[in-house]
């Protein structure tokens, strides 16, 4: 099933001194996965929560297919972790450098899907793909001025249409959400089968789709 | 502590992760903490932790994915309470 799901999580709106805490981390995170922890490639407080922004990412891919998915992340298995060097068919696009990047793999029940995250010193940023290939998938991070929800909302949506008309060249697109709660891309009142996925967090939001082949 | 009883307190737990504090005035056991509250995702397992401390309860891995509703946490935090008295 083609679907999208990405997250993002602005680090200057955690709780640090939590994260680090066994009682906070241990409601998703397993022992097992604790075992790729490496503290020469991440800082724990930014490996907790590369963990939670993939987690988030597949329970968000995966609920496009299944409506009574329940999110259990300590469910979504995180069975690899990998530096990588650069992600050539997926820019991100946003003003800031990035400082690291990390692919990997996951397993929930018998679903496998791939992940890819961008981490600087301000968010991380993840999205997923049920292929390790990510050349279909469209994924953008951007800064906005205000942090509450409608502002999140509304940036989100304008930021996704203005490139889904760069690239698709119709009038008329607008976003509805579906009554589960995931994004659809509406053009005359008719569903487009181009899935998408949204994320804020403080003054970051996020989208990810993918045009189908 | 009774259903009620939990539910008050509960909004005192949710105040600091919530912008909609008029929803959070009339919130009831359907309201969705994500939908409705609009409550950043990345805060849930901080109301977790603060309705550990709130209640003195342990909510463990299979409870906690539950607590995306007030009802459901309700149940939840009822559930650990009865087994402590």
């Amino acid at each position: 099933m083609i679907s999208a799901g990405n997250d993002i999580v602005a680090l200057n709106a955690i709780d640090k001194r939590r994260t680090n805490l066994p009682a906070f981390y241990s409601k998703f995170i397993t022992p097992s996965e604790l075992t790729l922890y490496n503290e020469s490639d991440i800082s724990f407080q930014n490996f907790v929560w590369l963990l939670w922004s993939v987690k988030e990412s597949v329970y968000k891919y995966l609920k496009r297919g299944d409506g009574d998915l329940v999110f259990s992340p300590s469910r979504i298995k995180i069975q690899q972790i990998d530096v990588a060097d650069g992600f050539s068919n997926c820019p991100l696009q946003t003003d800031e450098s990035i400082d690291l990047l990390y692919s990997g793999q996951t397993l929930f029940s018998s679903d496998q899907l791939y992940f890819q995250s961008s981490i600087n010193k301000n968010f991380i940023a993840t999205v997923v793909n049920d292929d390790a290939g990510f050349e279909q998938i469209y994924w953008v991070v951007k800064l906005i001025d205000k942090p509450d929800h409608a502002s999140q909302s509304k940036a989100v949506r304008l930021f996704v249409l203005d490139k889904l008309n760069s690239l698709i060249i119709e009038d008329d697109l607008w976003i509805n959400k579906h009554p589960i709660g995931y994004p659809i891309l509406l053009h005359n009142n008719q569903q487009i089968d181009i899935p998408i996925s949204f994320a804020h967090h403080d003054r970051y939001v996020s989208y990810s789709f993918q045009i189908p082949k | 502590m009774d259903r009620k009883e939990i539910l008050t307190e509960l909004k005192k737990v949710l105040a600091p992760y919530t912008e909609s504090k008029e929803m959070l005035d009339g919130i009831n056991e359907d309201t969705d903490l994500i939908k409705d509250l609009k409550i950043n995702s990345a805060n849930l397992v901080d109301i977790i932790i603060d309705a550990e401390a709130q209640y003195n309860i342990e909510i463990d891995f299979d409870a906690a994915e539950k607590m995306y509703n007030v009802g459901n946490c309700i149940d939840v935090i009822s559930e650990k309470i009865n087994k402590l008295a």
